[in-house]
């Protein structure tokens, strides 16, 4: 591709190089200039709705809008002289005329671009006496939002959502002058996989989203960076948790998922299902362990369960029949975990029965949404697995120890079978997240934790790998899987050497980049 | 010299501390025998059966204010749970059917155990929904459970 | 047998007469320090919702501490600790037994002397018990167990060792102008009269030995401002493991020896039960009047006129106490050492000197 050439322009006498093509504003913001803005949104085109953006260019008399002027070779622009505040602090009282004051009760109070603007450029008392027109307040424009058509401003950002990204063209502006409202057309309601995006792109609070809508203030969320499970595409997301109060226990860890801006992946946007699918991170959690000795609950703690594995294993190292091993993975596991399973199953004990359990695969779409349901089933054939799904006839055989990873089993089999099929194995662990019907058949439950709680990476669909560290802290006496395979892998004593230096997942990176070349290019 | 002016000084507080005692007790004698002087004796306000009065600005037992149909003004905005440096309201809030009103408290919960009375609740919020004037400053209880008051007691 | 039942009547009621008030002294310091600092004091305690000025307080204070829980620290030496209080106690107690509370007392025909044991050696007698309760607090100390306790007790017994000193001291002159060692023969001595008109009180022939002793003694009750074995408002004291009725044990012992110090005052230098001109018949006043009086009435002023010094002294002692603040340790070791033990050597000598000129 060939590179545009670049202009040289000055904004506040500090000289910036931008891309031919460029707008002020966005030469502004890769200088570190902030230009206050609504409807301007990187992912389009500029509509120059909202007025707020307006700069001074020397040798222009009026002003004009930062986000739709391209840049021009020796162009001298001004953010911050008075005539430019006045303006903006003019345009904030016009948006604010029809605006109601309602921030006690709005989601977005906290985050909005318009109380932050408000805040810095006047707190001025408003030159309307009129009384502000009534407006729908709560309007049900699609299966997860909400349109607050008196708090709207106009700026169209959903509007060119629909019409740029998704191409539905559910949403349109009706009425002309003040009666102005952005509505959905006649019969039509936004049921679209993407309409999540919405609530998170309106700079003010007139979408807001059911899901969310008066669950807590957005203050006490705390964010957390990580990847997206839910799919195969591996979009980038931030978890918003509440960190709690010291007395009060609050109905749930995790009040709303947002998307995080990777122009490789996702870009902006993630879907609903990412965003609203949340809850399998709380809903039957497994917290503690369940170990069961002659049909005997036994209290056990992490150490000790985990040393219960390794001696289970060490039994049949001494009897040289590690092949007598079976393993259920997942791709839920991140390349770590599959790679220090890879390890100890595969090269150190050589066992023969290794397979796969996932979830089946479901419709997905064209732009986000991927078919497959797991993470990381690229990572798994990078790795030189071979995938193989597990059938419970692969239980028929021989088996000393069976060791299950995940819940996914339930997923593809009724309990009643997986019960019959394994009776007659002696020793049976299960390490997982969940609670399921799996539980009562094992002898060993160990909890663990989900990709938002634990460091690694995940190989995405395109084979991206995309690091991730914790945005949550796994709740109870879950431990990571990583955790509980390095800790296997010490225990069991066939190369402790090797082990020994695992135990975090840099460490087990850098030892999978120097063993296999798909991530040794990938570093 | 420094041992003298010592002494001196010495003898001076205990003349300071003999003329309290018995210009006191003068005043107690006095009143002792039924005679009504000026001055008592002693500032001491004997509290069970009489009481000094609050100030304006005193801050008592916090009152959840009401609207004019009886339900409360509070909006859940939690900001006053934001602002409170003992962490000691919880709000939940739910969606009223009403567009005037939107959004409404289901659970506001204040746990006096916790709560340090320092008001800041009541300047946060936006409504003047909340106030501590009720004057209400005997809240000992036997049960922590008691302590802990509920939309239905603050709205009393 | 007669002689016999005398001696335990007398001992009833001079221990009825200490005991309650010692009791009615917490009530006494609570109300004075209450009128000193323009409070009412304790005047809640009341019998049927009569209150009298809190009068019962004293006795609502007893009740609680004996239905207090008797706690022996699970560290502690439990004998000793144990013991401790009643050591203090006891010996605070007996030296009640040299005070002389009014001259003979004659019912047909027996004479009875209104003290309940007139030691030759008196003096040398409350001393002595006095140097004893000192094993109360360093026992208290160390059975404790813990290492601020034994800190306390020792604090407790360097402080009462040391005036011990300058309170024997402080004494020596007044057995030089009065030479005995008995009590009884210390209060006839006084009831004589100087220059014709002024009593033969110990204070005026030895006003340099009364400010001594009344300094010591205060030291030697451990009360503000010498209440460093205790301490208690910041640092800690040797009963601070006691509770309930051997901690009230304790405190009890402190308002004895209070009391105790007034008696030897009023005995020592402020003419015991002697009213000025009173004499066995009545008054004879030096301006040459006379007010003859029963025998009875005589000894029930005499009684009077001793009560109303030792409350004096009681009062003067209270006062005193809500008035200052606490010494630093090194300031009392100095004052003790430095300032009191000197001076009463120098009143000593100086008495000797005057006596020797006045032949």
């Amino acid at each position: 591709m060939k590179e545009k050439p670049m202009v040289k322009i000055f904004i506040d006498e500090k000289l910036v190089e931008a891309e031919e093509g460029k707008t002020i504003l966005q030469a502004a913001e890769a200088a570190g200039i902030a230009i206050p803005h609504l409807c301007y949104h990187d992912a389009f085109e500029p509509r120059g709705t909202c007025r707020l953006c307006l700069v001074e260019i020397e040798g222009i008399p009026k002003l004009e809008l930062s986000c739709s002027t391209t840049v021009k070779e020796g162009m001298k622009v001004r953010t911050q002289t008075d005539r430019v505040r006045e303006a903006r602090k003019g345009v904030l009282e016009f948006l604010l005329a029809e605006h109601p004051m309602d921030c006690p009760i709005c989601d977005k109070a906290g985050e909005c671009k318009l109380q932050d603007y408000y805040e810095e450029y006047g707190l001025f008392e408003s030159s309307f006496a009129e009384s502000k027109t009534r407006r729908e307040k709560k309007r049900d424009i699609g299966k997860n939002l909400i349109h607050d058509q008196e708090r709207c401003i106009l700026c169209a950002r959903c509007v060119r959502f629909m019409d740029e990204i998704t191409r539905t063209s559910e949403l349109g502006i009706f009425e002309r002058g003040h009666e102005c409202v952005v509505d959905v057309y006649d019969g039509m309601l936004i049921g679209n996989n993407y309409s999540g995006n919405l609530a998170e792109l309106c700079p003010v609070g007139a979408i807001t989203d059911k899901d969310f809508r008066f669950k807590t203030r957005t203050w006490f969320l705390d964010k957390g960076k990580s990847v997206c499970p839910l799919c195969s595409r591996g979009c980038n997301i931030s978890i918003e948790h509440h960190k709690g109060f010291a007395r009060f226990s609050l109905p749930k860890r995790v009040y709303r998922v947002r998307s995080e801006y990777n122009p490789q992946i996702n870009s902006y946007w993630i879907c609903d299902k990412g965003r609203y699918e949340y809850s399998y991170l709380d809903k039957n959690r497994q917290t503690t362990i369940h170990a069961v000795k002659n049909g005997q609950p036994v209290p056990m703690d992490w150490e000790q369960a985990l040393d219960h594995c390794a001696t289970e294993i060490k039994k049949l190292i001494y009897k040289n029949k590690t092949s007598r091993i079976a393993v259920v993975l997942h791709s839920w596991l991140s390349n770590e975990e599959l790679f220090l399973a890879k390890k100890i199953f595969l090269d150190d004990l050589q066992a023969k029965h290794i397979y796969f359990s996932d979830l089946p695969s479901e419709e997905g779409d064209d732009f986000l949404l991927t078919s497959e349901r797991s993470p990381n089933r690229k990572g798994a054939l990078e790795l030189g697995f071979d995938v193989k799904p597990f059938a419970l006839k692969n239980v028929e055989d021989t088996i000393d120890i069976l060791i299950v990873f995940g819940a996914f089993l339930i997923e593809n089999f009724n309990p009643a079978d997986i019960r019959e099929a394994l009776t007659h194995i002696p020793v049976k662990i299960l390490i997982t997240p969940q609670e399921s019907e799996l539980n009562p058949l094992m002898d060993l439950v160990i909890p663990s934790a989900h990709i938002a709680e634990k460091e690694g990476s995940l190989t995405n669909t395109d084979g991206i790998v995309q690091k991730f560290s914790p945005a949550l802290v796994p709740p109870g006496s879950c431990h990571s899987e990583l955790e509980f395979l390095s800790g296997l892998g010490k225990g069991i004593e066939e190369n402790f050497s090797f082990y020994k230096r695992l135990s975090s997942g840099d460490a087990v990176r850098k030892k999978m980049a120097e063993d296999i070349l798909f991530f040794r290019e990938k570093e | 010299m420094r041992l003298i002016r010592y002494f001196f000084e010495i003898i001076r507080g205990f003349c300071i501390t003999a003329r309290h005692f018995f210009v006191n007790i003068f005043f107690h004698i006095l009143n002792l025998f039924g005679i009504k002087t000026k001055r008592r004796g002693a500032v001491t306000i004997q509290y069970p059966e009489q009481r000094a009065a609050l100030a304006s600005r005193h801050r008592s037992l916090h009152r959840m204010m009401k609207r004019e149909d009886g339900k409360p003004r509070c909006v859940a905005c939690m900001l006053c749970a934001t602002v409170c440096p003992s962490e000691c309201i919880y709000i939940e809030a739910a969606e009223e059917d009403d567009p005037d009103i939107q959004k409404y408290p289901a659970v506001f919960i204040i746990d006096l155990n916790r709560c340090c009375f320092c008001g800041f609740c009541v300047e946060a919020c936006p409504e003047d929904a909340i106030r501590m004037d009720t004057e209400q400053i005997e809240l000992a209880s036997y049960d922590r459970k008691k302590l802990v008051f509920d939309i239905d007691r603050l709205l009393e | 047998m007669t002689e016999i039942i005398i001696v335990l009547v007398k001992i009833i009621f001079a221990m009825m007469w200490f005991l309650v008030l010692t009791l009615y002294l917490t009530w006494a310091e609570r109300k004075e320090s209450a009128v000193m600092q323009d409070r009412v004091g304790a005047n809640r305690a009341n019998i049927m919702g009569v209150r009298i000025l809190g009068l019962f307080q004293p006795l609502a204070d007893a009740i609680k501490m004996f239905f207090k829980e008797d706690f022996t620290p699970p560290f502690s030496k439990r004998f000793l600790h144990n013991l401790a209080p009643f050591i203090s106690f006891f010996f605070s107690l007996v030296t009640v037994a040299t005070i002389p509370f009014g001259d003979v007392l004659r019912i047909g025909g027996k004479t009875i002397r209104l003290q309940i044991l007139d030691l030759n050696i008196a003096i040398l007698f409350v001393f002595a018990m006095l140097s004893l309760t000192i094993y109360g607090v360093v026992i208290s100390g160390w059975a404790s167990n813990s290492r601020w306790t034994l800190l306390g007790g020792l604090r407790g017994a360097a402080q009462l060792i040391s005036y011990e000193v300058a309170l024997g001291l402080s004494l020596i002159g007044l057995v030089m102008v009065f030479p005995t060692l008995k009590f009884s023969a210390f209060v006839e001595y006084q009831g004589g009269l100087l220059f014709g008109w002024l009593p033969k009180w110990g204070i005026f022939l030895q006003p340099l030995g009364f400010l001594i002793f009344f300094i010591a003694a205060m030291a030697e009750s451990e009360r503000v401002p010498f209440d460093l074995p205790e301490g208690e408002s910041e640092i800690v004291g040797f009963f601070t493991e006691y509770g309930g009725l051997k901690w009230g044990l304790y405190m009890f012992t402190d308002f004895m020896k209070l009391l105790l110090i007034s008696c030897l005052l009023t005995t020592f230098f402020f003419g015991g039960y002697h009213l000025p001109w009173l004499y066995a018949d009545g008054f004879h006043f030096p301006w040459g009047g006379t007010w003859l009086l029963p025998h009875g009435i005589v000894v029930l002023f005499q009684v009077l006129a001793f009560n109303l010094k030792v409350f004096f002294f009681c009062w003067m002692q209270i006062l005193i106490r809500w008035t200052y603040p606490r010494f630093r340790y090194d300031q009392l070791m100095d004052f003790g050492w430095k300032l009191l033990i000197p001076l009463s050597l120098f009143n000593i000598i100086a008495t000797a000197v005057i006596l020797k000129i006045l032949g």
